[in-house]
C-alpha cells in the first residue's frame, strides 16, 4: 500500500531547468495513439458495402457524433469540429479502458493529461468565440451584468477548466485507487474482476461520454 | 499529557478521512435512491420500458456516485499518504480537506441525482427521445458536480501544500476555514444546479424539438447557480494561500 501516488520519471536538466517526465503517462498515451492508429488503418483499409468489424466499430463512432455535434453546432461549425469531437472520445474511452489489462495504467490517472486536454478546449472554445462574435462582443461579455463582475466571470471560465479535468481525474484515479485497496483487503479474490469491468468499462466510458459532451457544450455556449 | 508528532498528524488524518467519507455518503446516497425511486415510479405504468428505464438508472446513478467516489479517494489518500514536517499545522490542514471535500458532496450527489430521476420519467413518457434525455441527462449531471470538483480541489491543495513553519493561531484557522467555506458554499450550488437540470431533462421529455434552446438556458441557469460556489473557491484560495 506504500506505493500509492509514486510514479516512474524521467528527470533531466536543460538549459537551467530541471525536467521531470512521468514516463508510465507517457509510454500509456504513445500506446494508445499507436493503437488508435491501428484502428483507423483497419477501418478504412477495405472500405465494402459490407463492412468488416472494424468498419461498423468506426461508422458507429462517426454516427453517433456526427448527430451529436450537429444538434449542438450548426452544419458548417460542426463539419470543422467533427473530427476534433470523435477523436477525442475514441482517446478518452481506450485510455479508461486499457487499465484493465494487467501492467497496463490509464494515461487518464494522471492530472497532466486529463487538464492537457480541458486546456486545449478551453483555448478551441475561446477561438471559436472571438471568430464567431468578434472580439469587441467577446471582450464585452466579461462585464455583464456589471463592470465590476469581471474578474468573477474569469475565474468562472477558469473553473470550467478546473471542473472537467479534475473530473475525469478523479473518477478514473478513484477507481483504481478502490480496486487497489479492495484487492489487497481481500488478497486478490474473486472481487476485482467485477470492479475493473465497472470503474473500467462502465465509468470509463460515461466519465469520457461526459468530456466529450461538456467540451462540445463548451465550445456551443462560446458560439451563440 | 504531551502527543508524539507521528501521533498528531495521524489523528488529524483518520480525523479527516471520517469527514470526508462520511459526508460525501450522505448526497450521493440520497441522489441515487431519488434516482431509483423515479425509475421505479415509471415502470410502474410503463412496465414494458423496462431495460431502457434501468440502463438511464445505472448511468445516472454511477455519475451521483463521483461525488460519493472523490471523497473515498480524499480519505483513502489521508489514510495512507499522511507525512508532513510541521505536525500541528498539517492535523488542522487534514481536517479541512476532510470538511472540504465531504460537505461539498453532499449538494452534489443530490444534485446529479435530480437529472437522473427525471430522466427516467422523462423516457417513460417519451421513449423515442431516450438516448437524447440521458445525454442531456449526462451534461446536466455534470456540471451539478462542479462544485464537488472545486471542494476536491481545495482538499487536495490542503493535502499537498507546504506549510509555514510557524504555528500560528490564525494559521491554524484559515486552514480549517477554507475547508469549511468551500464544503458549505458547495451544498447550494449542487442542489441547485440538479433542479434546473432535472426540470430541463423533464421539458425536453415534453417537447423534444426544443432541445437546443433548453439545453441552453439550462447551462446559462446553472453558470449563474454556480457563482455563489465560485465565490466560495474564491475564498478558500485566498484562505490558503494566505497562510
Amino acid at each position: 500500500m506504500e506505493g500509492l501516488g509514486e510514479v516512474a520519471t524521467w528527470e533531466m536538466d536543460m538549459a537551467g531547468w530541471h525536467l521531470v517526465f512521468n514516463a508510465t503517462t507517457i509510454m500509456m498515451t504513445l500506446t494508445i495513439v499507436a493503437l488508435l492508429l491501428l484502428f483507423g488503418w483497419q477501418a478504412a483499409r477495405k472500405r465494402a458495402p459490407v463492412p468488416n468489424l472494424f468498419q461498423v466499430v468506426g461508422e458507429l463512432f462517426v454516427v453517433t457524433f456526427w448527430g451529436l455535434t450537429r444538434d449542438a453546432l450548426d452544419e458548417k461549425l460542426a463539419k470543422k469540429y467533427f473530427p476534433l469531437i470523435c477523436s477525442l472520445f475514441m482517446f478518452l474511452v481506450l485510455s479508461n479502458w486499457i487499465g484493465i489489462i494487467p501492467w497496463m495504467e490509464e494515461p487518464t490517472k494522471d492530472l497532466n493529461t486529463t487538464l492537457g486536454l480541458g486546456i486545449m478546449g478551453f483555448f478551441i472554445a475561446h477561438f471559436c468565440g472571438i471568430q464567431a462574435k468578434g472580439l469587441k462582443a467577446y471582450v464585452k461579455q466579461y462585464f455583464e451584468p456589471m463592470f465590476f463582475m469581471m474578474p468573477l466571470n474569469v475565474i468562472g471560465e477558469i473553473a470550467k477548466v478546473v471542473s472537467i479535468s479534475f473530473r475525469l481525474y478523479g473518477n478514473i484515479m478513484g477507481g483504481s485507487i478502490i480496486i487497489l485497496v479492495v484487492t489487497y483487503l481481500v488478497y486478490g479474490l474473486l472481487l476485482p474482476p467485477f470492479l475493473n469491468a465497472f470503474f473500467g468499462l462502465f465509468v470509463g466510458t460515461v466519465q469520457a461520454f461526459v468530456f466529450t459532451m461538456l467540451t462540445l457544450v463548451y465550445i456551443s455556449v462560446q458560439v451563440r | 499529557m504531551t502527543w508524539e508528532n507521528f501521533e498528531m498528524i495521524r489523528a488529524g488524518a483518520v480525523r479527516g478521512a471520517g469527514f470526508s467519507v462520511g459526508f460525501a455518503a450522505i448526497g450521493a446516497a440520497v441522489g441515487e435512491g431519488y434516482a431509483a425511486g423515479k425509475a421505479s415510479q415509471t415502470l410502474a405504468y410503463r412496465p414494458e420500458l423496462s431495460g431502457d428505464v434501468l440502463k438511464t438508472m445505472l448511468v445516472g446513478q454511477a455519475v451521483a456516485e463521483t461525488a460519493g467516489i472523490f471523497g473515498l479517494v480524499i480519505a483513502m489518500l489521508l489514510l495512507f499518504t499522511p507525512n508532513a514536517a510541521q505536525p500541528t499545522l498539517a492535523a488542522w490542514a487534514f481536517l479541512g480537506a476532510g470538511l472540504s471535500m465531504g460537505l461539498s458532496a453532499i449538494g452534489c450527489g443530490i444534485g446529479a441525482g435530480l437529472p437522473a430521476g427525471s430522466a427516467c420519467l422523462g423516457i417513460g413518457r417519451q421513449p423515442s427521445a431516450s438516448a437524447q434525455l440521458t445525454t442531456l441527462m449526462l451534461i446536466g449531471a455534470g456540471v451539478a458536480q462542479s462544485t464537488a470538483i472545486y471542494g476536491f480541489l481545495i482538499a487536495l491543495l490542503l493535502l499537498f501544500k507546504k506549510l509555514p513553519d510557524v504555528v500560528s493561531m490564525p494559521g491554524i484557522c484559515a486552514l480549517v476555514g477554507a475547508g469549511l467555506a468551500m464544503g458549505f458554499g458547495a451544498i447550494g450550488p449542487g442542489i441547485g444546479e440538479g433542479i434546473a437540470a432535472e426540470n430541463a431533462v423533464y421539458q425536453v421529455a415534453r417537447n423534444p424539438e426544443n432541445g437546443t434552446l433548453l439545453t441552453r438556458t439550462m447551462l446559462v441557469g446553472q453558470a449563474v447557480a454556480e457563482s455563489t460556489g465560485i465565490y466560495s473557491l474564491v475564498i478558500a484560495l485566498l484562505l490558503i494561500l494566505g497562510t
